[in-house]
C-alpha cells in the first residue's frame, strides 16, 4: 500500500528535487551574471519640444549597446542603459541623475540632457564622482571653463566653439569672393543663439574685414511667427543673413521666409539646417542654403558613416540626427576605455578616456579624440557646404583642418581668460 | 491659545523625530532625496496655501518667490561665502522687501486681476534673470555649484545632514506657519478672505492684512527655494518659471486647501506620482493629467479635503443615526456642505 505512493512519491520527488537543484546550481550564474552587468544611467529628454532629440539619442546609443555587447561588453561585463525622461528641467535632471547612481545602482552617467540639465548633472557628477559623459550640451564654458572641470566629467559633442570657427572662414570665403559687405542675423534670444553668432560674427569679420552687421533679429525660442523678423530683415536689404535658429524654430522661419521670397533676395547661412530632422521637414526647401553639418550621412564621405546612417535607418525608420551620432561615439569610447584599462571601472575608465583616439566614421579623418586637457572630443567631422532639396541633400562639404581650428580654439580660450 | 500651540509644538517635534530616525530604518539614498524634494515644495505649496486658502487670493506667481530664495541664497553663497544661516536669513530678507514690493501693487486687486498681475511679475523676474547674464549666469542658470561650508559642525555637503537639515528647516517652517494661522492674525486673515467689507467696517485694514499675508507667504517660499537650491547645488530660471507656480497651483489642488496640512500631502502625492510614472511609462504627462482631472471633476477637492469631510459625514451619519433613523436629508446635506479653510 505504502510502496506505489512512495514510488510516485520519487518519480515527483526526484522531479521536484531535480529542479530545484537545477535551480539552485543556477542561481549563482543567474546571480553572477546579473552583477556582471555594467548599469549605465541615461538621463535625456523624451517629452516635449526636443523630445525627438532625446529619443534619437536614446535609439543611437542603444544601437551601439547591442554592438559592444555582442562584442563582450565592457571589460567582459554586457552594458545596460537605465533610460529615465527628464522632461528638460535642470531640477529634475538632477533628481532622476542622483536617483539612477544611488537607487538603480548605476556605475557612469551618460547625460543626454540640453545645456541647462547638462549643467545641473554635472554638479551631480561634483557631488558623486562617479564618472559622467555629457553628450548634447554644445556650450563651449562647460569643458573649456577651468572653475568648471571635474576629474570625472567629459564631453563627447561637439561644440560652439569649433563650429564657429569653421562657419566664419567658410562664410569669408565666400563673402570675400562674391563682395558680401552688408549682413544680418536672425538667431534665438538666449544664451546659445547669443554666443554662437557672435562667434560666428567675430571669425567672419577677422576673415573677411569689409563685412559689417546691419541688423539684428533676435526672435524668441520657440516663437511661431517670425513675421517680424523677416520684415525687419527684408527692409535692411542685407546681402547675406546669418541664423542659428534650430529644429522647429529653423523650419518654421524657413517656410515662413519663402512666403516673403526672402531667399531670392539674399544668401542665407543657418548652421542648423543640414541634419534631417530639419531638412526632411520644410515643405519647399530653397536650394542655396549654406549650412554646418549636423548629421549627415554623406559627410564624411566614406562609406563607414553611410553604412552607420543606413544601419539606423533601417532599425528606427529614420536618419540620425546630431544627438545621435553624439550618443553613438560615446559608447564607442567606453568601450574602448574598457579595453584600454581592462576594467568596467568608472575611475580607471575615466583615466584611460583622457587623451583616447578611436576609431569612428564621425570622425574627419576616421578617428575622434578625446582631448586630455579639457576633456571634450576634437577631430569630429565639422563642414559647411549648401543644400538642394533632395537627397543627398548636401552634395559637397568644405572644411577647416582640425590643426587650424585648435589654433583659432586655443586663442578664443585666452582671451575669455580659459587658459 | 497655549494649549493648541503646545500640541503643535509636540507634533512638529515628534514629526521631526520620526523623519530624523527615517535614514536608520533603510540605507535608500532615493528616501534621504526624496524627503528633501519635499521639504522644499512642501514649504513652497503650504505658504500658496497661506495666499490661498486662508487669504482667498489665488497667486499664479508665486514661483517668483521660490525662485528669488533660490538665486539669492546661491548668489550669496558664490559670491560671498559667508555662513550659511546668515546667508538664508539675508534671502529671507531680500524676499521679503521684493515681496513688499510687489504685494503692494498687486494685493489691491481682486481675483483674475490679482492672479494675473502676480503672473506679469514672475514673468518679469523670469525675463530678468535671463537676461543679467553676468549675475544670474542667464538661462544656463547658476553654474559652478553652491559652496557649502561646515557651519556649528554641520556639514550640509554631506546629503544626509542635508536631509537633517531639511527636515529641521520644514517642521520649523510649518508649525511656523501653522502658528501664524491660528494666531488673532489668522483669522482676520480668514476674515477678509469671507467678507472684506464687513472686516473694513470693523475697523481692519484689509489691504495691510492681505500685504503681511503675501510678504509672509513670499518668505516660506523662498525658504522653499533655498531648500531646492541646496540639493541641486544650483539655480535655473525654470525655478522662477511660470510653470513652477503651476505646480504648487497643482500641488494646493491634490492635497485639498482646507485642511493645514492639505498642501503637504499634494506634495508628497504629486512627488510620488511624478517619480513612479515617469520611471515606468514614457507618457507621463497623460497619466498626470489623468489623475488631476479625476481629482478635479470625481473628487471635487483635495485629498485630505475629502478624507475630512468624509470623516466629518461619518460622524454626522452615526449622531443622527443615535438620534433617530438616517434621512437621505442629512446625507445630502453633509455632502453638499463646502467647506473653506476654519
Amino acid at each position: 500500500m505504502s510502496k506505489p505512493s512512495l514510488i510516485a512519491l520519487n518519480r515527483r520527488g526526484f522531479l521536484a528535487a531535480g529542479a530545484a537543484a537545477a535551480g539552485t546550481v543556477s542561481m549563482p550564474w543567474v546571480a553572477g551574471a546579473q552583477a556582471k552587468v555594467v548599469k549605465v544611467g541615461f538621463p535625456t529628454i523624451l517629452s516635449g519640444r526636443v523630445a525627438q532629440l532625446g529619443t534619437s539619442s536614446r535609439n543611437a546609443a542603444q544601437m551601439e549597446v547591442e554592438k559592444v555587447n555582442a562584442a563582450g561588453g565592457l571589460a567582459g561585463r554586457p552594458i545596460e542603459l537605465v533610460i529615465r525622461d527628464t522632461k528638460g528641467q535642470p531640477q529634475e535632471a538632477a533628481r532622476v541623475a542622483r536617483e539612477l547612481v544611488n537607487s538603480d545602482g548605476c556605475e557612469m552617467l551618460i547625460d543626454a540632457e540640453a545645456s541647462t540639465g547638462a549643467f545641473a548633472v554635472h554638479e551631480v557628477a561634483r557631488d558623486l564622482g562617479i564618472l559622467c559623459i555629457h553628450t548634447n550640451s554644445e556650450t563651449s564654458s562647460l569643458t573649456a571653463d577651468p572653475k568648471l572641470r571635474l576629474p570625472n566629467a567629459f564631453r563627447c559633442a561637439r561644440q560652439g566653439i569649433h563650429d564657429s570657427v569653421v562657419g566664419g572662414s567658410y562664410a569669408a570665403e565666400i563673402a570675400n569672393a562674391k563682395n558680401l559687405t552688408r549682413w544680418a542675423t536672425c538667431s534665438p534670444d538666449y544664451a546659445y543663439g547669443r554666443d554662437t553668432t557672435g562667434e560666428f560674427v567675430m571669425y567672419l569679420k577677422r576673415f573677411a574685414p569689409k563685412v559689417e552687421v546691419i541688423s539684428e533679429a533676435w526672435p524668441k525660442i520657440f516663437q511661431p511667427d517670425y513675421t517680424e523678423s523677416i520684415t525687419k530683415l527684408l527692409q535692411a536689404k542685407p546681402q547675406a543673413l546669418y541664423s542659428c535658429l534650430w529644429g522647429g524654430d529653423l523650419t518654421s522661419f524657413i517656410d515662413q521666409a519663402a512666403i516673403y521670397a526672402l531667399f531670392t533676395q539674399m544668401q542665407f547661412y543657418a548652421v542648423n539646417m543640414a541634419d534631417y530632422t530639419a531638412l526632411t521637414v520644410v515643405k519647399n526647401l530653397p536650394a542655396g542654403i549654406h549650412s554646418g553639418n549636423r548629421y549627415i550621412k554623406t559627410f564624411p564621405a566614406t562609406p563607414q558613416n553611410a553604412a552607420w546612417g543606413d544601419a539606423y535607418r533601417a532599425k528606427y525608420g529614420e536618419y540620425p540626427t546630431n544627438w545621435a551620432w553624439q550618443n553613438g561615439l560615446v559608447i564607442n569610447f567606453l568601450a574602448e576605455a574598457a579595453k584600454k584599462a581592462n576594467s568596467a571601472d568608472g575611475k580607471k575608465m575615466a583615466d584611460a578616456l583622457r587623451g583616447l583616439t578611436i576609431a569612428s566614421p564621425l570622425g574627419a579623418d576616421g578617428t575622434v579624440t578625446m582631448r586630455a586637457e579639457d576633456q571634450t572630443i576634437i577631430g569630429y567631422a565639422v563642414g559647411w557646404g549648401t543644400t538642394i532639396p533632395k537627397e543627398p541633400y548636401v552634395p559637397e562639404m568644405k572644411s577647416v583642418p582640425w590643426q587650424r581650428i585648435l589654433e583659432l580654439e586655443a586663442e578664443w580660450k585666452k582671451d575669455k581668460g580659459f587658459t | 491659545m497655549k494649549r493648541p500651540a503646545l500640541r503643535d509644538g509636540l507634533i512638529g517635534l515628534a514629526a521631526f523625530l520620526i523623519l530624523a530616525a527615517l535614514p536608520l530604518l533603510t540605507t535608500s539614498s532615493a528616501l534621504v532625496d526624496f524627503v528633501i524634494r519635499c521639504a522644499a515644495l512642501g514649504l513652497f505649496a503650504t505658504s500658496l496655501n497661506l495666499l490661498v486658502g486662508y487669504g482667498g487670493m489665488v497667486s499664479f506667481g508665486h514661483g517668483l518667490f521660490f525662485g528669488m530664495g533660490a538665486y539669492s541664497f546661491g548668489i550669496i553663497m558664490q559670491r560671498t561665502g559667508m555662513p550659511i544661516p546668515l546667508a538664508i536669513l539675508l534671502t529671507l530678507g531680500v524676499a521679503a522687501i521684493v515681496a513688499l514690493a510687489v504685494g503692494a501693487i498687486c494685493v489691491r486687486l481682486k481675483e483674475i486681476y490679482f492672479a494675473f498681475v502676480t503672473l506679469a511679475f514672475q514673468m518679469l523676474v523670469h525675463s530678468m534673470i535671463i537676461a543679467w547674464v553676468p549675475v544670474t549666469g542667464g538661462d544656463q542658470g547658476l553654474r559652478g555649484g553652491i559652496p557649502r561650508p561646515s557651519f556649528l559642525g554641520i556639514n550640509l555637503a554631506d546629503q544626509k545632514q542635508l536631509y537633517l537639515f531639511s527636515a529641521a528647516l520644514l517642521v520649523l517652517g510649518l508649525m511656523a506657519m501653522r502658528h501664524i494661522v491660528s494666531s488673532p492674525f489668522g483669522y482676520t486673515l480668514r476674515l477678509v478672505r469671507d467678507n472684506p467689507a464687513r472686516a473694513g467696517f470693523l475697523g481692519i485694514d484689509v489691504y495691510r492684512t492681505r500685504l503681511t499675508a503675501f510678504v509672509l507667504a513670499g518668505v516660506f517660499a523662498s525658504l522653499g527655494g533655498v531648500l531646492m537650491s541646496l540639493f541641486v547645488s544650483g539655480a535655473y530660471p525654470e525655478f522662477a518659471f511660470w510653470t513652477m507656480s503651476g505646480e504648487a497651483v497643482f500641488i494646493v489642488m491634490l492635497g485639498g486647501t482646507v485642511a493645514f496640512l492639505g498642501p503637504m500631502v499634494g506634495t508628497v502625492l504629486l512627488l510620488l506620482l511624478n517619480d513612479f510614472v515617469t520611471r515606468v511609462a514614457e507618457h507621463h504627462g497623460l497619466v498626470l493629467g489623468t489623475v488631476i482631472l479625476l481629482f478635479a471633476l470625481g473628487l471635487r477637492k483635495g485629498l485630505l479635503d475629502f478624507v475630512m469631510d468624509w470623516r466629518a459625514a461619518r460622524r454626522t451619519r452615526a449622531q443622527a443615526g443615535a438620534d433617530r433613523p438616517p434621512g437621505p436629508n442629512t446625507i445630502a446635506g453633509t455632502d453638499k456642505m463646502e467647506r473653506v479653510a476654519t
